[in-house]
This record gives structure tokens, sequence and C-alpha cells, in this order.
């Protein structure tokens, strides 16, 4: 354990003195993320403009769900989604021998040897919409929705990158993963308009339980404005092992079935 | 004119090459709309009308603007053009006896007039599927109207792809400029939500911009929707897509010289 820390801890300085060397790369996704949220923020104004409350969420608490949504996804942006993205192209192309065949865990390094600084700007963006949200819905936060809040972001936080992981180790079964990432992007985006107490029958079935982005900024918001029962905390922590042991056990076989370059 | 003809076939022949992809394609548009069913269908609860627009025809404009915006793939032109100036395997295209302004669009037409076929078919199945009823277009005018606007819609986003290509032999370094482009053209086009859900003077300042007439307006028209705006709509877009072909020639001619044929 004390290994995996050193050596995540050298990865991180090595990237961070990479990216230096190209200073616009430093500051892009900043650029991108940015615009990404503006026009998120855009759309989700310009469609809550015509609507007063979603299953009686008001406008504050859309605001801090949809901050919610954002705040993970920069998490997960400074810290693995650039690693992680690029999975399938290692596969295809048999670069990740070269991560195999070192005496450390393959998907530890991938996971953070990509950590981007570049959507810290956005996490604090978040915040600041967050808290924005509780002001305009009026409500008092007490410190155990606050600590609830929190853990319920860590554990979505890891089922964002289960998810994430999940579908790009597909690339060992197939050649291309370009149309599950489409239908990745469209439930992304779909799910970051809609709190997930909007969806029902089926459409809570599988945003829930198959394609858990429903849940993502759902349940951190449901813990920050107090609406959050003690099941639907149980059910968040149950999908996000239950979705990191079937990633991992997707990347283990997807490991072993292998083959480096002819995959 | 005989030359371009050729390219726009030879483009057209290469997607049969890949003719499952562009089927897949195709078909994903279905997940688009969807969703939209599910995201409309929870916000009209209780409701009538959302900005002018019933839950039909909302589900009828996610369906024409998801075949409109799927037909669009301009963003390959400046992706193409950056890596290739990049990596120094741009000179193919400059020793052609051809402009090399004309050999995208030409691409690009070849590549859109595959996929624009299977994507009608596609498209009137939904509306089968989804059990809309197709809401026809009044009079021909505007059939031809919108019809036209597409095309133009069309040739303006190749040449703005084209001059965002161009622009790496400026700045060298642009995926960063396309990634934002990308992020707000779908916004700007009303791919994401149809323009009629902003703010009035938003709406007005963009009617001077050619976006709006790229996806929102031709899909408004072929709903019957917004039939004033046709006519202003072709002249807006077509003054847009002239002041683009005149850019993209001085842009090229300007910087062509700082092309060294060995990458940069």
């Amino acid at each position: 354990m004390k290994n995996n820390f050193k050596f995540i801890s050298e990865l991180i300085k090595l990237r961070l003195s990479h990216i230096m060397t190209f200073r616009l790369g430093f500051f892009g996704p900043f650029f991108i993320n940015t615009s990404y949220f503006l026009v998120q923020l855009f759309a989700f104004e310009a469609i809550y403009g015509h609507v007063d409350n979603i299953r009686g969420w008001g406008h504050g608490e859309i605001l801090i769900f949809i901050g919610t949504f954002s705040l993970i996804d920069s998490i997960n942006m400074v810290i693995c989604f650039f690693g992680v993205i690029s999975i399938p192209e290692k596969i295809q192309t048999g670069e990740l021998d070269l991560y195999l065949t070192k005496p450390v865990n393959p998907l530890l390094r991938i996971t953070f040897e990509k950590v981007n600084p570049g959507a810290i700007p956005l996490l604090i963006f978040s915040v600041y919409i967050i808290g924005y949200g509780v002001r305009e819905s009026g409500m008092n936060l007490s410190c155990a929705s606050v600590i609830e809040y929190l853990v319920m972001v860590l554990l979505m936080t890891i089922l964002f990158y289960d998810m994430e992981l999940l579908l790009r180790c597909f690339a060992f079964l197939v050649f291309s993963v370009n149309n599950l990432m489409k239908i990745e992007n469209t439930a992304m985006d779909l799910c970051m308009k809609i709190p997930g107490i909007a969806f029902y029958g089926i459409y809570k079935l599988i945003f829930y339980c198959i394609l858990p982005y429903g849940v993502i900024a759902t349940l951190p918001a449901q813990a920050l404005i107090g609406a959050l029962s003690a099941k639907g905390l149980i059910f968040g922590a149950a999908i996000a092992c239950i979705f990191t042991f079937i990633a991992l056990s997707f990347w283990t076989y997807g490991v072993h079935r292998y083959e480096s370059a002819s995959s | 004119m005989k030359k371009y003809l050729e390219i726009a076939k030879a483009y057209m022949k290469a997607q049969l090459i890949w003719r499952p992809d562009a089927f897949a394609d195709v078909i994903m548009a279905v997940e688009k709309i969807l969703f939209a069913w599910l995201l409309w269908s929870i916000l009209f609860e209780g409701k009538e009308q959302i900005a002018g627009l019933g839950f039909q025809a909302m589900i009828s404009y996610y369906i024409v603007s998801s075949y409109l915006f799927q037909l669009e793939k301009s963003a390959e032109i400046s992706q193409q053009m950056t890596g290739m100036l990049r990596n120094g395997t741009f000179s193919k295209y400059m020793v052609l006896p051809v402009q090399t302004q004309g050999y995208f669009v030409a691409m690009e037409a070849g590549k859109i007039a595959f996929s624009a076929g299977i994507g009608l078919l596609a498209t009137v199945l939904w509306f089968y599927l989804f059990r809309i009823p197709f809401m026809l277009i009044a009079n021909m005018k505007m059939l031809l109207c919108a019809s036209f606007m597409v095309i133009l819609g069309l040739l303006f986003m190749a040449e703005l792809n084209y001059f965002l290509g161009i622009l790496t032999l400026k700045f060298q370094e642009i995926s960063t400029f396309l990634m934002i482009k990308d992020n707000f053209s779908a916004f700007v086009t009303g791919a994401v939500i149809p323009l009629a859900l902003l703010p009035e003077w938003i709406i007005e300042g963009m009617r001077f911009l050619p976006f709006y007439y790229v996806t929102y307006l031709p899909s408004m028209l072929f709903i019957g929707k917004c039939e004033d705006e046709a006519i202003t709509g072709l002249y807006v877009l077509s003054v847009w897509c002239i002041v683009f072909v005149v850019l993209n020639q001085i842009t090229y001619e300007h910087y062509r010289i700082k092309y060294d044929g060995a990458g940069i």
C-alpha cells in the first residue's frame, strides 16, 4: 500500500513536469471543460426557465444537482479521465504490453499516469454553483448533511470511474468501442439534465442499476438537501461496491484474454 | 466542376467500405431521440406547451434535428487538416490540380451523400415507431427553402472547419480550439435543445449568426414552424457562406507559404 502511494506520487510529479513543457496543453483542459460546463449551464437554464419544478425539486435543488454532477465529473477529469480513456487505444495498438510487463499494477498506473490539473478551476466553479443552489433553495445546512454529502460524492466518484473503466474494457472483446462511447455520452448528457428522482419504471431500472448515471449526482444532492433516506444511503454504497467489483473483474478477465497487438 | 464531382464520388464509394459503421451511426441517432422523449415527457408533465412547442412538435424537432446533426460531419475536415499539416502529409493536396478548399468541400459532399439516404429512411422509421404524426410542410416552397437551407448550412460548416484547419499553419496546435468549437457548435446550432427555449434577446442576436440556420431553423421549417424566417435565413446563410469562401481563399494563400512539407 505504502509503495503504491509512493508510486502514485512519482507518477503525478512526472506528469506535472511533462505538462508544464506544453503550456497550452496545461490550460487546454481548463478551456475545454469550461466551455462544456457553460454549454450545460446554458442548456439547463434554457430548459428550467420554462419549468417550475421537477417532482418537487425547485431551481435551487436542481442547481445543487447540476453542480454536483459537474463536481464529480471534474474530480474524475483531474485524477483519472485522461488515463482511462486511453485504454481502448492501448489495447488496439498493443501498447498495453508496456504496462503489463512492468512490476506495478497496470491499472493503477493507467489510472494515475495522466493526472490533469487543468480541470481544477472547473472544480471551483462547481462548488460555486452548489453554493448558489444552496442559497437559492434557502436551506440551512447541517454538519451531518455536509458529511453525508461528501461521503456520497466520494462513493459516486468511484462509481463514475467504474463505469468509465467498464465500458472501455469492452475493447478487450471488440475492435471498436466508439458506439459504446456514444451511448455513454448520451446517457451522461441526459442524466446531467434530469435528476434521478424524475425517472420511473424501466428508465429507473436502467439509470439506477444498469447504467447508473442517474444516481451519480442525485444521491449526493439528496444527501445535501436532507432528503436521502437510510435506504438510499445503503443503495448508494451497495451500487458503488457492486460496480467496483464488476469493473475490476472485467479488467482482470480482459487482461487474461489480451493477446498483445493482435487481440 | 467535373473534377470535384469525381472527388465526391470517390469519397462516397469509400464510405461503402465502412458501411456497417455508417449504418450503426444512423441507428445510434435513435438513442438521442429516445433520451429526448424521456426528458421531455418528464418536463411536459402537466403542461400543454413549452416555448410554443407541444410535446409531439418537440419530439418531431428532435427526430429531424438528430438527422441533420448526424449528416454534419465536417469536424473531420479540420481534424484531418491539422493532423496532415502537422505531420507534413498535406503536400498531397497541394499538388493536386484542384483548389484545396473545393477538394475538402467535395469530400464532405461525397460522405454526406452516402449517409443522407440511409439517414432519411431511418428518420421516417423513427417517426413511425414513435407514433409521431409527421407534420408535413403545407407548401412546396417551404420544403424547398428548408432543403436548400440544409445544403447551405452543411456548406457553411465545411467552410468553417476548413478555415479552422488552415489556422494550424499559424498556430500549429489547434486541437483545443477544435474541442471548444465542438462543445459550442452543438448548442448554438440547436442540436442540444431547440433554440426557441432561449430568451428572445439571445435568439434575436443569433439570427445574425449562421449557426441558427444550420440545424435549428431547417428543423423548425420541416415541422411547419417559423415559416416567416425562411427567406431571410437563406439570405443570411448565403452571405456567411460567401464570406467564408473568400476568407478561406485569402487565408490559405497567405499562410500556405509557411508550410514546408516536412511537418511542424
